[in-house]
Formats: structure tokens, sequence, C-alpha cells
């Protein structure tokens, strides 16, 4: 009762408050609610959406980029390139007036040249680099495109032309370059910060030359960038960027209805229908390019029998699982790769929900009397998997129906990708969101002997069959017979079951209806340089 | 006054002593490499884990380790997060403020809530104020504080609009900072926005202020009352009544003075239960404070910032505890016999 | 048959029966016993009470809305939650986690307590000084951070929640109990119990618990809140009952995503909790007044 005057009086204090000032700086400031806080400023060496979702459109370009209608690639820092017969050699022309983000701890002598994509790319394969080893040294995409082997020599033949040369042709590689791990660095910025003996700062005070400026990090709270004035396509819209980091949904969805949020990452998919009734959020659909997925620790018994996760496999309800988790709102998964991809194998066979099959294949594998598992399930809401706690709680139940004793076991997003590096967990369910339009991208990352190294093989899965598959699949740039090679491909993942595939899932953003103008791109972040504030 | 001040120094030492002993110990009783609890570095190679083991004397006997342990305190080196990989002392300065911030408004709140409340109360206990009064109380102490505060965000924030959810001022506004409070902080920033930061500044604490303030408000009220019900049976009340004075007059020159001495220590007795509550209260209105830091550590499983947070919270606890006692026999000269 | 009084007779009721009438009086108090006898008794029946099985996930039947909604089913009157399960078995169910695992910690703490208190009320010198300090420290650390701490050392779960609280209630105990214990010791009828040739052991047992048992009891009351509370708040904060346990306080947090759609399985688990909660405090005050009236008669 007491506390009612209070709020009144405070009340009375806020309205008071609401005057045309404030509403200045609201018009010209965007706040994005972020799922999570981003690990650090480097796209190189980020696996997490979230992170990207953050940096790489914002503060950074690449040499292309892809376009989110049709997936094809097109120019952005380079404007044109060739490539050589062989397919060995290709060549980029860059722009002339790339500017770089002028703040108060660089000041920029000089527009983006090739020196500075020479020394992006060099930091990410030269063991001798001054700044290989900041960060630990691990480039988790480019590790798991074996980019080190891949890619022989960057040079820069003229000022503003980068030459890179491979050691084999590589229909991906293309691919590669335009995603959002491939974003430019500034050569004079690091030069900077190793005569100051500070090299650590390149990943966490960043320079780009993309459309918004690094203003300050409050570490678990909130992510601030300007406006970059002299952007080469035209300043951003909006004065002012704000990431706002809210990893609970529920509070994510109460700071857009209360406006706090102009953007929220990842709505609830069960409460789209109740956002859609109101006339000042709508709900933006794309199609995105991503597979939820339950991966196996194959290194570890009993996952390391085939049997075995076969058996599991069939243990689980995945029409129950779409609609509880999903809300529909996904298409069943029959493979890794999503039935969008020209390289999806039609004829391949989904196990289909049978405990009794199941609990016949533990038996074979001399486990009748089942066994107890953990299974790791991600404490954030990601593109592929909504609520994976949920689905946990789901497969638990439906693994105690073939005697198998499951525990759920869940820790801070950035905790918990660190210990599944480690390798620490029995199964977990987590998924892969794809970073450009190659099927190449589905395979490598996940499942690859690379991958294991590099730490986003989930399954701890290394196959020299598979391996082989993959690479041969590379060598030529046919598709009809690429096809062939990733049909094949699949048909040893069903047999093999490292992981089992999920679901696909439509990526969601929640907008409030004042903001036009945010552009996702299928195949990676969100990118926010032409999101504007209309009046209604 | 001096011996009494002496006597509390000394229970103070043997208090802090404990706690680093508990601390310390931590660093052994939580999963995992010890080195890694008591350092927070994430990567140890080889070598600097030869020079780290020798420095916190790891290789000797658990005596010396602790010695080794409070000297690293004493000079301030309290170790790395291991999840951020930035010193622990740092990250506490940052958000330890806004915890402060936060329960010293709560606490006025409750102040000056609580007390007239309590007084009104105590006029006619078994009157129909009384005993609406005294409902609200039991039921303001039996409210789950994190159901409470979804509560009144569900309302007056995605119902009503009237506040905003969480946080400590809309993420539009940048103010450097300086002291570390809000108010102040805004204060001191030079903007042509200032007072319309100051009220969004304002309109984020209500909320948060209130939910934690309910605890504290409603054991304010009834000790305020109980102290007033006990100092209106003592003879010098009888004696100024019978004196002539007027009720007003006997409540504001004997009773209130006499009851409102306790109501100092119950400050510090209850900044337990505040602190507690702030931790609940900061996970559910992101505010960035000591307890959401803390409760993060947990789940980051960063167990150098949990020894660190433990110690802090209890430090501080213990700070205000004396405080408010010492005050308490500053004012009362009986207190010091005991 | 009414027996002639000729002669003004003094009233011999029970020391008990006097704190029964005193108690009885105050409605507050009546109404908390009945609510808590009745969560008590839930806790014990639970688990062969309920409509249906709390961790059975009917997969046609997600996020069906109260039986007071248009959309709601009769079998399921409160609804279930997104994975189809029956809020209402569930919330049964998990009086049993949360207001029964609170009872029995509070139990694991009195008894432990006991001892403690009584070792430590009972010796004198430099062992209760030191003693006394010891305790001073952990009272000064706030039960929920103290418990939160334990379960980082343990880890999260149900069990080691209980644990958790029980030793974070711990040192409240030995310190009241201490302190009781000590105030009868000043008692003449101790010192001429003593005088009497009796050991500490029949001080204890014969003067000092009789004596102070309604004291442990208002104690337990004050205990026993702030054990409901702290198990649900762990709860809430995922450290406590880890998923599919319904306990209430894991409820609300399991719930949380869900609080636009279905606001009641939020609103009803909290609202359990401060019912518990309100039942104890209202039967501790009540005895409380009844104790102090009793005394004043």
């Amino acid at each position: 009762m007491i506390k009612y005057c209070l709020s009144a009086a405070m009340l009375a204090l806020g309205l008071a408050g609401c005057s045309a000032e404030q509403q200045d700086l609201r018009a010209d400031g965007l706040v994005y609610c972020a799922e999570g806080a981003p690990e650090h400023f480097n796209p190189q060496r980020v696996t997490s959406g979230t992170t990207i979702d953050i940096i790489s459109q914002q503060l950074y370009d690449r040499l292309l980029d892809i376009d989110a209608a049709s997936g094809e690639l097109r120019p952005a820092l380079a404007k044109g390139w060739q490539s050589s017969a062989d397919g060995l050699v290709y060549e980029f022309d860059l722009r002339h007036d790339v500017q770089w983000h002028q703040t108060d701890y660089f000041q920029p002598s000089r527009v983006l040249n090739a020196e500075d994509v020479v020394f992006t790319f060099n930091r990410i394969m030269d063991p001798e680099h001054p700044f290989h080893f900041i960060g630990g040294g691990i480039y988790p995409y480019f590790q798991s495109v074996d980019w080190a082997s891949l890619v022989k020599q960057v040079s820069a033949p003229e000022p503003y032309r980068v030459r890179f040369e491979l050691s084999r042709p590589d229909s991906s590689f293309l691919s590669n370059l335009a995603t959002d791990f491939a974003a430019i660095l500034s050569a004079e910025y690091a030069a900077q910060l190793l005569a100051a003996n500070a090299p650590q700062l390149l990943d966490s005070q960043p320079i780009g030359s993309g459309p918004f400026i690094f203003r300050e990090y409050q570490k678990d709270v909130l992510v601030r960038f300007y406006q970059h004035p002299h952007y080469w396509r035209g300043p951003a819209a909006m004065q002012q960027l704000v990431f706002d980091i809210v990893p609970n949904n529920a509070r994510r969805m109460a700071k857009l209805l209360t406006h706090e949020c102009d953007v929220i990452a990842y709505p609830r998919l069960a409460e789209l229908a109740l956002v859609t009734e109101r006339p000042d959020v709508k709900v933006q659909e794309s199609t995105s390019m991503n597979v939820g997925f339950w991966a196996f620790n194959t290194q570890r018994p009993p996952f390391n029998q085939v049997k075995v996760r076969q058996a599991l496999a069939l243990a689980i309800n995945q029409r129950a699982i779409l609609q509880a988790v999903y809300f529909n709102q996904a298409t069943a998964a029959r493979s890794v790769l999503p039935p969008t991809s020209w390289a999806f194998n039609q004829q391949l066979a989904t196990p289909e929900y049978n405990p009794q099959a199941a609990k016949a294949l533990l038996a074979e594998a001399g486990l009748a009397s089942g066994f107890n598992m953990t299974i790791w399930a991600m404490p954030v809401q990601r593109l592929y998997n909504p609520n994976a706690l949920k689905m946990a709680e789901l497969i638990q139940a439906d693994l105690a129906q073939i005697g198998v004793n499951a525990t759920i076991v869940s820790y801070e997003w950035n905790t918990f990708r660190r210990k599944l590096t480690e390798g620490e967990h029995d199964s977990v369910l987590i998924g892969w969101a794809a970073d450009n339009a190659d099927p190449d991208n589905f395979f490598r990352p996940l499942l690859s002997c690379a991958a294991l190294e590099s730490g986003s093989n989930r399954a701890q899965w290394c196959d020299p069959v598979f391996d082989r598959i993959l690479n041969q699949a590379l060598l030529t740039d046919d598709q009809l017979q690429r096809r062939s090679f990733y049909l094949a491909a699949q048909q040893y993942l069903q047999t093999e079951m490292p992981l089992v595939a999920l679901a696909h899932s439509q990526r969601i953003q929640a907008i409030n209806s004042q903001i036009e103008g945010v552009t996702i791109n299928p195949y990676g972040g969100i990118a926010l340089f032409s999101a504007r504030r209309v009046q209604p | 006054m001096i011996n009494f001040l002496l006597r509390r120094l000394f229970l103070l030492g043997t208090v802090l002593f404990g706690l680093s002993l508990l601390a310390f110990s931590l660093g052994y009783l939580f999963p995992g490499d010890p080195l890694q609890n008591f350092s927070g570095i994430r990567q140890l190679e080889p070598q600097l884990r030869a020079e780290l083991t020798a420095a916190y004397r790891l290789d000797h006997s658990y005596l010396s380790q602790y010695l080794a342990f409070l000297n690293r305190l004493w000079h301030g080196d309290w170790g790395l997060s291991l999840a951020s990989q930035q010193p622990l002392l740092s990250e506490i300065r940052q958000v330890l403020p806004a915890t402060i911030e936060l329960t010293s408004y709560a606490l006025l709140v409750s102040f000056l809530f609580g007390v007239p409340l309590g007084i009104l109360a105590a006029i006619k206990p078994e009157g129909y104020l009384g005993k609406i009064i005294n409902t609200i109380t039991v039921a303001g102490y039996s409210l789950p504080v994190f159901w409470w505060a979804l509560l009144l965000i569900m309302v007056f924030s995605v119902g009503l609009g009237w506040f905003p959810s969480g946080g400590r001022l809309g993420v539009l506004y940048e103010i450097p900072t300086v002291s570390g409070f809000m108010l102040v902080d805004i204060f001191l920033a030079e903007t042509p926005y200032q007072q319309a930061i100051f009220l969004d500044a304002l309109r984020h604490l209500a909320l948060p202020t209130v939910v934690l303030a309910t605890f504290p408000t409603t054991v304010m009220i009834r000790f305020v009352r109980d102290a007033m019900l006990e100092v209106w049976e003592q003879n010098y009340i009888k004696t100024a009544k019978a004196k002539g004075l007027s009720r007003l007059q006997v409540l504001y020159r004997h009773g209130l003075r006499n009851a409102l001495l306790p109501v100092i220590r119950q400050i510090g007795l209850q900044f337990s239960a505040l602190i507690t509550l702030a931790m609940l209260t900061e996970v559910i209105f992101s505010w960035p404070g000591i307890g959401r830091w803390l409760l993060d550590s947990i789940y980051q499983r960063n167990f150098p910032a949990i020894q660190a947070g433990l110690m802090i919270i209890s430090v501080l606890v213990i700070t205000v505890n004396m405080l408010t006692e010492i005050l308490h026999t500053f004012f009362n000269p009986l207190a010091r016999k005991r | 048959m009414r027996k002639f009084r000729l002669y003004f007779e003094e009233q011999h009721r029970s020391p008990l029966a006097q704190l029964w009438r005193e108690f009885a009086r105050q409605h507050s108090a009546l109404f908390g016993l009945a609510l808590f006898s009745s969560f008590l008794l839930l806790s014990l029946v639970a688990p062969f009470i309920t409509p249906h099985d709390p961790y059975l996930q009917a997969d046609n039947l997600l996020l069906l809305p109260p039986s007071w909604s248009e959309q709601g089913l009769v079998q399921y009157p409160f609804g279930t939650d997104d994975l189809g399960r029956d809020l209402l078995s569930r919330l049964l169910k998990g009086t049993t986690f949360t207001f029964g695992l609170a009872l029995v910690t509070v139990i694991g703490a009195l008894l432990a307590g006991l001892a403690l208190g009584a070792l430590a009320g009972m010796s004198q010198g430099m062992k209760s000084s030191f003693f006394n300090h010891l305790l001073d420290l952990i009272l000064t650390i706030p039960s929920l951070l103290l418990a939160i701490i334990i379960v980082a050392v343990l880890g999260p779960g149900l069990a080691n929640t209980a644990w958790a609280v029980s030793l974070a209630l711990l040192p409240q105990f030995v310190h009241g109990i201490r302190n009781a214990i000590n105030e009868q010791l000043k008692k003449d009828y101790v010192t001429a119990y003593r005088l009497d040739g009796a050991n500490n052991w029949q001080v204890l047992t014969r003067l000092i618990i009789p004596n102070i048992w309604e004291k442990i009891i208002v104690m337990s009351s004050m205990a026993l809140s702030t054990a409901i509370l702290d198990i649900a708040a762990l709860g809430f904060l995922s450290l406590g009952a880890q998923a599919p346990i319904p306990e209430w306080g894991a409820m609300i947090s399991d719930s949380l995503d869900l609080i636009y759609l279905a606001p009641a399985s939020v609103a009803i688990p909290g609202l359990l909790i401060f019912a518990a909660v309100l039942s104890v405090n209202l039967v501790g005050d009540g005895l409380k007044t009844a104790m102090q009236r009793r005394r004043e008669s």
C-alpha cells in the first residue's frame, strides 16, 4: 500500500522527465537486446553467433559480401576479383576510399589498403606473426576449413591489389572470404599497439572500417557504438547503437514491450502469436541455413559404439520436440544439411521414433540394463535451438523409456562452450548456423578432424573416410559432381550417427514498429547499418 | 568508550581472521586446481605454474600458504576473474557502488515509512489501524522477494509501462563512471540532458527500491511498534504523563527518542538480510551490483570471484554491523557496560 | 454435572493449556495453524493424491490454460506446462520438495544446534569465548550467501540444497540455544538443583530443556520460514532443485519464459511459497504473542 504511494510519486517525476530533449536522444539511437555477451571484438577468433551478431557487420567490412536475397557473392571492400584458370591464384582490387575508425585511442593516417588485408590473413596463417598467438592462437572457423594448408601466400603486388595463392583449388574459397569471420583489421593500428607493447588490445579495443565505431564495453552489461561519419557506404542512419546484454528470454521480451529495446534477438517462439497482436511490435522472419542437433561425445564409452548412437537416435521423439520446443516453427531435420540446400539428399532414410528397436539395439551393444549419461543443454536461446533445457527435459523423459538415466548439465554460455571444447560432455544439445551458402560449411566445421582440433567438433568425431569424401568434394567446381560427394557424406553420417540432426528453424526478430531497415543475412549476423526510426 | 572500542576492534580482528581462513580454505574446497582457484589464470603454462606455485608457496605448509595468501590480500592482489581474466578487485570496485546505492535507498525508504507506521501502529495496537498495519507487515515479510519483483514488473512495467523493467539507466545515456554511484555520476557528468537523465535514473531506481525496501520496512514497523509499546510502559513516561504533558508531547520528547535508539542497532542487524535480498533483486532487475556479479560468477564456475565476493560482502556486513553498534553505544552509554 | 463451588479456587491449568488458550484467541494464528497443517498434510500425502503423474509429458496437451478459462479442461484444473505436464500435480508434488524439505532441514539443523548449543552453553571460559566469536563470524554471513557458497562447493542439486540450507541455519540455532541455556543457568532453581547434587546432564535434561522448548519452537518457526524462502530462492536461481523436479522456486524460473502466455504457471507457485511462509510466520507470531500474554496474566 505504502509502496504504491511511492510509486505514484516517482511516476509523477518520471512523466515530467519525458521532455523534448530526451526524445531526441532516443530518436537517434538504437537499442538491440542481445542474448549474450561478446567474447571479444575480433571476428577472426569467434565461433559464437552472439559475438558475430554484435561485432561483425557493425564494426568491420569484408572483401566480399553475400547477397541476403540470392546468396550470391557481391563486391564489398574488393571492387572486383579475378581467378586463374587452374583455380590456384585469386586477385582482388580494393576500393580506394575506405576510412578507418577514428577514436581517442587511434588516429588513422591512411585509408584501407592491401597491407591491411595481408596483415589480417597473415595473423591467422603465420605462427611467426607477432599477433598470431594473441588470444591463444585459435582461429576456429579458419582452422575448421583448414585455411593454413589451403592458402600458401597472401601478398600485395600493388597498394590496392591483393593476391591469394592457394595450394589446391577450393570451390568454397570465395565463400569463406565473404563470411563474417573474414573481417579486415587495420595493420597501422596493430603496429601502433605493438610499439606500445599492448598487442592484446587489438581484440578488445577494436578498430574497423564498418558503419559503427566502438565506444565502450561494460562487461555483461552493454556494448556501445557510435556512428562512423566517414563510412564508405555513407554514414549509418543512427547516431548511436547500443547492445544491451539480456540473457533471459522473458526479460528480453519485457524490454521490447516496455520499449527499452528496439530490436530483440530470438524472441520466444511460443510468444510470437501474442506479440504480433500488438501494434507497437512487428515480427520479422527470414530463412536461415541452420541445424539444431544432439551430438554424442564419440570418444567416450559407450558412445564410441555405433549401435548405441543409433539406439539413442531411435529413442527420441522428434515430432514432440518440434512441437514443444519449436512450436512447429521449424522443419524436421533429416540430415545436417537443410532441405533448401542444393546438396540435400532426398533419398535419405531417417530414423523413426521407435523405443522398442532402440532397446533391442542397446541389448545388442551389451547395454540391455541401460546406463547413465549427461545431456549438456545450452543456457541460452539460439537460432537453431530456442530452448535447449526444455529439449533436454523431453529427451530425458524419452531416454528413461529405454532405461537410460540422463542428467541435464548447464553452465553459463561462455563457460559452457569452453568446457565443451575440452570434451567434458557425454552428449550435447547445440547446433550450427551457416556462415556461407556452401554445403561444405555444414560438414567441415562440425564433423571433420580439423574441426576436432579447433574445438567446433562437438561430437569429438574424427573419421578418415568421412574426411576424404569432404576433401574430394572441394577439388572440383562442377556442382553435379560435388553433389554426389555430399549425398554420400550424408548417407555415411546416417549410419555412423555421430549426431542426431533435429530441426532447421527460421530466424526471427521482434522489432519495435518504429524501426525499419534491419537486415538479416541468412548466412551470418544481423546488420544494423541501415536501421532507422520512422515515426508511425 | 575507549575500552569498548578496543574490545570491538579485537572482535573485528578475530572475525576478519576467521573469514580469511575460510576464504583460504575455499581455494582447496572448490572443485578444480587450487592454483587456478587462487590465481584465476585460465591458461597455466608449466613455467607460469612453477613461478606461481613458488610465489603462492603452494609447495610449503598450509600455514605458509595462508600467510602468502594474506600478504596477497593485503597488497590488493586478489587474483583474476576466471571468466574475464580481469583483476577481481577492479571488477568489484565497479559493481560494489551499485549495490551500496540500492541498499542505502532501500534502507532510507524503510526508515522513512517504517518509523511513522510503527508509531501509528503503537498508538492503538488493538485498533483497526494497528491491525491493518500488522497484517501488512506479516504479509510483507512472508513475500518471496523474487516473486514479488516479478509481480511488480509485470504490473508496473510490462502492463502499465510506468517504469523500466531493469537496469540502472536507459542504455542510450552515456554517463562516465566517476564514483560508481549513479546519481552522483549524473550530477558530475557534463551533458545537456542532465535533468532528463537524472529522472530516468530515478525511474529505474523505483521498482528495485520498493522491492528491496519491502522486507526491512516491515521489520522496522514491527520493531518500532514493539519498542514504542515497551517504552510506553516505562516509569518516566508515566511521570511525564502525570506532569500533564499532552500525548503528542510525551511521544515526541520522551517516547520517540528512547524508542528510536534501538532502531539504529536494528539497521545493522538487518543489513545481512538486506544484502541477501539485494542479491536476488539485482538478478531480477539486471542491476549491475555485486549480488548479480556473484551469482553470475557461480554460473560461470568462477571460483576466484566467488571467494572474493564472499569476503567483500561479509566485510561489508561486518563493517555496517560494527558501525551501527558503535553509533548505538555512542548515543546510549548504558550499552557500553555489556 | 456442574460442581457447586463455594470458595474461589485458583485455576490450575497446565502451562501448555494456557498457551493454547492464548494462542486460540488470535484468529490470525489459528488461520495460520490451519494453513500450516494442510501444507504439512499435503507434503506427506502428495505423492499419493496427484491426479496425474507430475513427470508425465502429454505431448498433445501442451500449455493447456487453467480450467476456469474457456479452452481449459476439467481434468487439468490449473492447466499444463509447455511440456504437457499437469500443473496441479506438479504443485502438489512440489509441496513435498519445498515445504517438506524445509521442515526436514530445520529439524536437522535444530537437532545439531541443540547438541552444539548445549555443549557451548554448558561450557565456560576460553572454549566458550572462542566458540562465541566463531558464531559471530558465521552469523555475519547472510544465510543465502552461505548456502550459495556451499552449493558452489558441492555442486547444484536438491540434496545439496538441503545440506546447504541446514548448515546455513545451524549458527542461528546454536547461538539462540546457547543464549537461552545461559539465561537459564543463572536462575536460582538451577543453583538449587545443583546443590542437590545434580550433574550437568541432569540439569540440562530435567530443568533447562523443559524450560526453553517453547523458545526453541519460536526459533524453529523463524528458521522454517527462512528455509522455505532459501530453498525456493536457490531453486529459482537454478542452483537448487534441477529439472524436472517440481520444486516451487524452480517451477517459477522454469515458467518464467511463459510469463506472458501462461501467467498462472508463475503466479501460482509464488502464491504457494507466500502462503507457506505466511502460515509459518502466523503460527510463530501467534506463539510469541501467546507466550508473552501468558507471562503477563
